[in-house]
């Protein structure tokens, strides 16, 4: 079995794939590969130029960003089933916003985003599949996001009435 | 003496003298006499001894922010209408101690065990409990509708599950003297809630006042005990039919009116009508409507310590919706301003205290009107969101 | 849910007559747990009180410290797991809560209690259970893992999807392998971790997004921040869970315990006395309405 078969395979188990019809799938697996990584590879580095999207299947890989004085925090982890480096698909934003590392041994599925880029405007079926998965996951990561943002664990100030 | 039993329900006619002679009575069986006196332009309810202590002569005339006594010269002692002070301050105290403690330090001599208090030990600190035990009240001049706020805090206070100590204590051995209503004021409402200006029971005795005589309705065991000792006679039939006129001119003659049909729906339903915000640019949160409402019941304990954090006395006092940090907890305050706290005041006065006692807690007494130094009137405001949303 | 009291808690520290006036308890055991947080151990001083005094998970005391006032503070286990101690895990944010981190062992506080509803343990019998909880939300559940675990064949699969701040702030964390050894799934998270941290990165509500949950058995109960709720109630019913089936622990400015001082008030309800724990189709209209 060739790489391109190894991956459509492991897509076929990806509920978000299981409704596109299998030529599509096999489409999208020839523009990507399958990675082992180790616990503590890095895959990119903020500020990186680089062109993948990738989606883990196993193992844990964490985002993270350099915050001068509190050093690199790791602000998301990415479980089995989550895709990540999706900042590579939006037009806006053409270097890396945060950095990806290994933390659990596992396997991801990484994307050429170029060829992804170009099969989309090719095939808008494909395109509009695309679109609607990658919408789903930002919109979840920044449900995440928000409630981060409320820091909701933090020391509450000592606040009294307003009147 | 009459060689006459006055039954329970029936009705008799005392002399007005007779009334001091039943105040000493009820004194010299151990009752502490609290009633209407009037002071500082004003009706205060406190220790008085008879007649002579009483308001006589006296009407009041009350609008939104404002009482006033006018003389009338006539021998009559409850044609006024009451001021801010209610009952409640007598069942449930405004400041109640609760306990103090005192940490010893090695090498203290121990203090004397005091009166009226229940001692434990607890570590370091000595607890004196306050075991006072409650005064034996006994209420003169109990209107309606403040008989009927006695019944609502009932509710409050005495559950199957748990009862108020304090309060329990108080309402045990209560003496209601009640009078009926018979010139009400402006800001009176007791007919829309279902509450006067008659009694309807619940009282010891009740009296409705004529120029020369008062009649007294025998309203329980109690009741009858006292009264059967006064020098009483059986009132003729057009002193009976004048009494029931008055009253029935009073029930007339109501200052306001509150709709009660479409409550609690009407309030809990509509929590965001613009009405709320209009009111709150109104109302300071000065907290007095709370504070003369007789059906209020909010209340705070708290550790009044000194400098050295070696004494402390747990006081439990009156607290209100409308303080500020009523809903403060670490993190945040659920209610930070004023149109939250007037909204919670009305929709639990006239919305959910229907669910959690089975009655509406407002007896349509209109002190809140009256005592708001801005007048705001709750009858308007239901009236205003009812327009509101029905537009 | 019952808000019977006698009939749940078969004893009460103290009698109605004594429902303003503190029982007295002796700290003898502090541990810290985490930055700001510590549990405290307390026996009742009279033998008689500490012998028959019996709770529910999920209630709470007003803990006294004197001088200072008092704190509502849910215990963190059951009867049997502490042997009748009364354990508070407390953090020490506000005036008398920080007054109690400075209490040594020897020392001596009130208790009035136990107090509000407990978790739906009956009702969570034959059926799936996620505990979804973060930050301090943990130790009023504490006591309920515990009770399961002690008759885990009564129970489907238990989840326990936890988070706090940062993995400093997870509490109780020498615990978890015991949890996992008594056939609890536990699914911990932070909100924000360092390069140190392997575990987890994320929010509390994420966690569901790993958990296989049968809407047609499953019961959700949680505690926490209420923002941290209102989204795990969010994801429950995005799963299908039906309201009555998720149950939250709220929290206001208790102060009496039973429903008579009005402070705990939302909509209808004295949170104290009806909750703090209610299952959601009760709270819908009010939990919402901005202030209210």
């Amino acid at each position: 079995m060739n790489q391109t078969d190894e991956v459509a395979l492991e897509l076929q188990q990806i509920p978000w794939f299981q409704s596109l019809d299998p030529g599509d799938v096999r489409k999208f697996a020839e523009i990507s590969s399958l990675r082992t990584f180790k616990a503590g590879e890095v895959f990119f580095r903020e500020g990186d130029k680089q062109d993948f999207n990738y989606i883990v299947l196993s193992g844990r890989v964490a985002l993270d960003m350099f915050v001068p004085h509190h050093g690199k925090v790791r602000f998301y982890t990415c479980e089995p089933g989550d895709s990540f480096g999706w900042s590579s698909v939006t037009p806006v934003v053409h270097t890396r916003t945060a950095g990806a590392v290994g933390v659990l041994d596992g396997r991801v599925i990484a994307t050429d985003t170029v060829k992804l880029q170009a099969l989309c405007d090719q095939d808008h079926d494909i395109g509009y599949h695309f679109m609607r998965w990658m919408t789903n996951v930002i919109a979840s990561r920044l449900m995440n996001t928000r409630l981060q943002l409320l820091d909701m664990f933090a020391e509450p100030p000592e606040t009294k009435a307003d009147d | 003496m009459i060689e006459m039993n006055p039954t329970i329900g029936s009705t008799v006619a005392l002399r007005k003298a007779e009334l001091d002679l039943l105040l000493a009575d009820l004194r010299s069986n151990g009752y502490l006499t609290v009633g209407p006196h009037q002071q500082d332009e004003s009706i205060l309810y406190q220790e008085i001894e008879g007649l002579q202590d009483l308001p006589r002569g006296f009407m009041s005339e009350q609008g939104p922010a404002s009482y006033r006594l006018i003389q009338t010269g006539r021998e009559r002692y409850f044609d006024f209408i009451p001021a801010a002070q209610s009952w409640k301050q007598f069942l449930f105290p405004p400041c109640h101690l609760l306990y103090s403690a005192h940490k010893e330090t090695p090498g203290e001599q121990i203090q004397e065990h005091a009166a009226d208090t229940r001692e434990i030990k607890a570590g370091k600190w000595s607890v004196k409990e306050n075991d006072s035990p409650a005064p034996r009240y006994a209420l003169v001049g109990v209107r309606a509708c403040e008989l009927a706020a006695i019944s609502v805090q009932d509710k409050v206070f005495l559950r199957p599950d748990y009862y108020d100590p304090i309060y329990r204590a108080r309402r045990e051995e209560l003496f209601i003297l009640a009078v009926n209503c018979l010139h009400p004021n402006a800001t009176c409402f007791c007919v829309s809630m279902g509450t006067g200006p008659r009694h309807q029971g619940g009282f010891d005795l009740c009296l409705t006042e004529l120029d020369d005589l008062f009649l007294v309705e025998v309203g329980s065991e109690l009741g009858r005990s006292f009264l059967a000792h006064r020098n009483f006679y059986l009132p003729s039939a057009f002193i009976q039919t004048a009494a029931n006129q008055a009253i029935g001119m009073a029930a007339s003659r109501m200052g306001r009116s509150l709709d009660t049909s479409d409550l609690p729906g009407l309030l809990i339903e509509n929590l965001n009508t613009e009405r709320w915000n209009q009111v709150a640019k109104r109302c300071l949160s000065c907290a007095n409507c709370t504070q003369v409402c007789p059906t209020c019941f909010c209340w705070d304990a708290a550790d009044q310590t000194d400098v050295l954090g070696k004494h402390t006395r747990r006081e439990r006092l009156w607290d209100s919706c409308f303080n500020p940090n009523y809903s403060y907890v670490v993190g945040g305050n659920t209610r930070p301003n004023i149109r939250s706290r007037y909204r919670q005041w009305l929709t639990h006065k006239l919305g959910q205290w229907k669910a959690q006692f089975g009655v509406l807690g407002c007896v349509g007494c209109g002190r809140c009107i009256t005592w708001c130094p801005v007048g705001i009137d709750l009858t308007e405001e239901v009236a205003a969101i009812r327009q509101e949303v029905k537009a | 849910m019952t808000t019977n009291l006698i009939e749940m808690a078969p004893y009460y520290a103290g009698s109605t007559e004594r429902l303003l006036l503190p029982t007295w308890a002796e700290v003898v055991k502090i541990t810290p747990e985490a930055e700001g947080v510590s549990t405290f151990a307390l026996r009742f001083i009279d033998p008689e009180v500490q012998k028959h005094y019996r709770w529910l998970p999920g209630q709470f005391n007003m803990l006294y410290v004197p001088g200072y006032g008092e704190a509502a503070i849910s215990m963190s286990s059951d009867v049997e797991s502490s042997n009748g101690l009364v354990l508070h895990t407390i953090r020490h944010a506000g005036s008398v809560t920080r007054a109690a981190s400075r209490l040594k062992i020897g020392d001596v506080v009130g208790l009035r209690g136990p107090f509000g509803s407990a978790w739906p343990l009956k009702e969570m019998e034959g059926m799936d259970v996620v505990i979804a909880c973060g930050g301090i939300g943990l130790p009023p559940l504490r006591g309920a893992l515990y009770s399961i675990i002690r008759e885990r064949e009564k129970y489907g699969k238990i989840t326990l999807l936890y988070g706090a701040r940062t993995p400093k702030d997870l509490l109780y964390p020498n615990e978890y392998d015991d949890w996992v050894k008594a056939g609890i799934e536990v699914q911990s998270t932070v909100d924000r971790g360092d390069e140190t941290w392997d575990g987890r990165v994320g929010v509390v509500p994420m966690l569901f997004y790993h958990v296989r949950v049968d809407p047609h058995k499953s019961i959700v109960i949680a505690c926490g921040p209420e923002i941290m709720m209102r989204f795990v109630i969010y994801e429950s019913l995005a799963r299908r869970i039906p309201a009555e089936h998720i149950f939250l622990s709220l929290e206001r400015n208790m102060k009496c315990g039973q429903g008579f001082c009005g402070h705990c008030q939302m909509g209808p309800y004295f949170i104290c006395k009806d909750g703090p724990i209610f299952p959601f189709n009760k709270l819908g209209p009010y939990i919402n309405v901005e202030e209210y």
